[in-house]
């Protein structure tokens, strides 16, 4: 007899889903699936309004990544009004967006997923969460809220606010940064950089193991991310890059507007979230992974000096990219090292100052594409707009999307290793979500597929009868 | 310093209310006041320093604004959202101590995608402020009492 596990919902990620484990008739793991059980509908209801409207409208597809929305429709719109934004636009977008990698990946890493793995796998679901954290490292703790606190900061002293600010526009930026923001922001870098680096050398020293860091599998997949021209990590411009298990570039650098011909999306029945796909090996083969291990696994260099000794001694050993799941946590550090060092090449720029931040322009474009890489992924906005700049047509691609195959590969991975005969318990379901929450995944942003699903409930009475009701 | 701070998202209708009473509040000489769309880990920066806090929230199934005292009180961790009770939990457990603390909860009856107050949320609006104020009054009589004795 066949046997459903169910975990639902799926605790500390943003939004709600659900997973279900099938085992077969010894008790063993036949299938696992991520469901996604909400629905949005951004892209249906953003037709009719206006371009400019779209980076604050867009913003308020998530309370966590807004600013990753507000940048890629920003860019979408420079497309469209076919400019190039003045130079200390650019950076005081790459600054907003820097900012927005350490407060989103400070909240994955210390309030979200620090609990797993810090406090153990296997201790009481009671404690296994930050409260618990607070308690076995006190210090650690009191850091990670600083450290997440700087980077609203960064975001609130740019943007004026640090939930959906509607600062970045189409041809550029409303505001530019006063002086006495740029020197708070200057004066506080040296702390966030040491909070990091001492939790690197923590994780280091707690995980030094590869079997450590096998707990929530690993497997070979490609990766995709924006890397510089010359091969460098990229946050904000620069070309897509997609690389095999080994690192060999399969598209070394597609300019990003073209990502529709590398790119596909399919669907399935038993989740809202859509599963984009590299086209030329098809689905569901042609699994990439994002985010932060995607654009570790993707770039040369960091280009930043200790953040590259940190990537050398990541790879050291390694005869291949890390395919360990458990390594986005790593990689997350990893990236918050480098936006600092970034955060201080950007500030020191003779320019940042600068009062000329906007350039203004007309409808020039019909079609407009901005790409640029969110903390949890790359983030593709799409817009057709008419002679007048109403959107037509608006698709988005969400980090958490790109990583929808991997997801699921991943939860198939551990349920496998950790459920055998039947036997569940505690310790195993929150491994299976913690390879969940390793990739962070934000569910708010990533369901928009209104009515390119079709609805199933399932509702199981207490004699075991089962009445499905389908939305076609 | 007193703290203020009006939770909730004025695009959700009287889920505003917070928000809203922070912005019409006016000068507050002995006290902070801020608005945020929901309470998140790292106020406990601002709550450690606090002498009170006072948190303004919208409520169902209340009849007036009511000031009432509240404590720590452990919740089940903490995500990016989180209750006035558990902030201040966190905020004790953290930094070893938590300020006094009161919620004003303001009744609300409609909570859907609209930007602004329901006409029964703006009724509890000038009532709700007075609140406020008195709960203000409250810590500068007692400090002056205080500088009396």
């Amino acid at each position: 007899m066949q046997r459903e596990i169910h975990i639902e919902p799926v605790t500390r990620i943003e939004g709600h889903g659900k997973i279900s484990v099938f085992l077969d008739e010894k008790g063993d793991v036949r299938d696992a699936q991520f469901h996604v059980t909400e629905l949005r509908g951004f892209e249906k209801f953003c037709e009719g309004r206006t371009l400019w409207e779209m980076p604050g409208l867009t913003a308020r597809i998530c309370g966590i990544c807004p600013v990753s929305h507000i940048l890629a429709s920003a860019k979408a719109g420079d497309a469209i009004l076919a400019v190039r934004i003045p130079r200390t636009a650019e950076l005081l977008r790459r600054l907003m967006n820097l900012g927005q990698f350490v407060q989103s990946h400070a909240l994955s890493f210390f309030y979200l997923s620090a609990p797993d793995f810090l406090l153990g796998w296997d201790t009481d679901p009671a404690t296994r969460n930050v409260v618990g954290l607070v308690a076995a490292n006190p210090d650690l703790a009191r850091k990670g809220i600083r450290l997440r606190a700087f980077g609203q900061e960064v975001i609130d002293r740019l943007g004026g606010k640090r939930i959906h600010p509607a600062w970045a526009v189409p041809g550029g930026v409303h505001q530019p940064l006063a002086a006495e923001h740029h020197a708070w922001i200057v004066s506080h870098l040296p702390e966030a950089k040491a909070t990091i680096l001492e939790t690197l050398a923590l994780y280091k020293k707690a995980f030094a193991s590869a079997e450590l860091r096998n707990v929530l599998g690993a497997f070979d997949s490609m990766y995709m991310g924006l890397v510089t021209p010359g091969g460098l990590w990229e946050h904000y411009a620069g070309v897509l890059r997609l690389v095999d298990a080994k690192g060999k570039a399969i598209v070394p650098a597609l300019d990003p507007s073209q990502y529709a011909t590398i790119i596909k999306e399919a669907s399935e029945p038993w989740t809202y979230l859509k599963f984009p796909h590299y086209e030329p090996m098809g689905y569901p083969n042609g699994m990439y992974r994002v985010g932060p291990l995607g654009r570790v696994n993707v770039c040369d260099r960091f280009g930043t000096p200790i953040a590259d000794q940190e990537l050398e001694e990541f790879r050291a050993g390694e005869k291949k990219r890390s395919g360990r799941v458990f390594d986005y946590h790593y990689a997350r550090l990893l990236e918050m090292l480098g936006a600092i060092e970034q955060m201080e090449v950007v500030l020191a720029d003779e320019s940042i100052l600068s009062p000329h931040v906007r350039a203004e322009a007309g409808i020039n474009e019909l079609e407009g594409v901005g790409v640029h890489e969110a903390p949890r992924g790359t983030l593709i906005h799409h817009y057709h707009v008419d002679k007048n700049g109403v959107i037509e047509k608006a698709n988005f691609i969400v980090s958490t999307g790109h990583n929808n195959l991997a997801m699921n590969r991943a939860v198939r991975e551990i349920a496998k290793a950790y459920i055998k005969k039947g036997k569940v318990t505690e310790g195993i379901l929150n491994r299976i979500e913690g390879g969940i929450r390793a990739y962070d995944p934000c569910l708010s942003c990533s369901v928009h597929a209104v009515g390119h699903m079709p609805l199933r409930l399932d509702i199981i009475e207490a004699d075991g009868r089962r009445t499905t009701l389908c939305q076609e | 310093m007193d703290l203020v701070i009006g939770i909730g998202n004025p695009l959700r209708g009287d889920d505003g209310i917070g928000p809203r009473v922070v912005a019409e509040l006016g000068p507050t000489p002995t006290a902070e006041a801020i608005a945020v769309l929901q309470l998140t880990p790292e106020l406990a920066l601002r709550l450690k320093t606090a002498d009170r806090v006072l948190f303004v929230d919208a409520a169902v199934g209340e009849t007036g604004a009511f000031v009432r005292r509240i404590r720590p009180a452990c919740g089940h961790g903490l995500g990016h959202a989180v209750s006035p009770e558990a902030l201040l939990d966190w905020t004790e457990r953290v930094f070893e101590r938590a300020p006094d603390a009161w919620l004003l909860a303001v009744p609300g009856r409609l909570f859907d995608v609209a930007e602004r107050l329901s006409p029964e949320g703006e009724k509890a609006l000038p009532e709700a402020i007075e609140a406020v104020q008195a709960w203000l009054r409250s810590a500068a009589a007692a400090e002056s009492s205080e500088e009396d004795a």
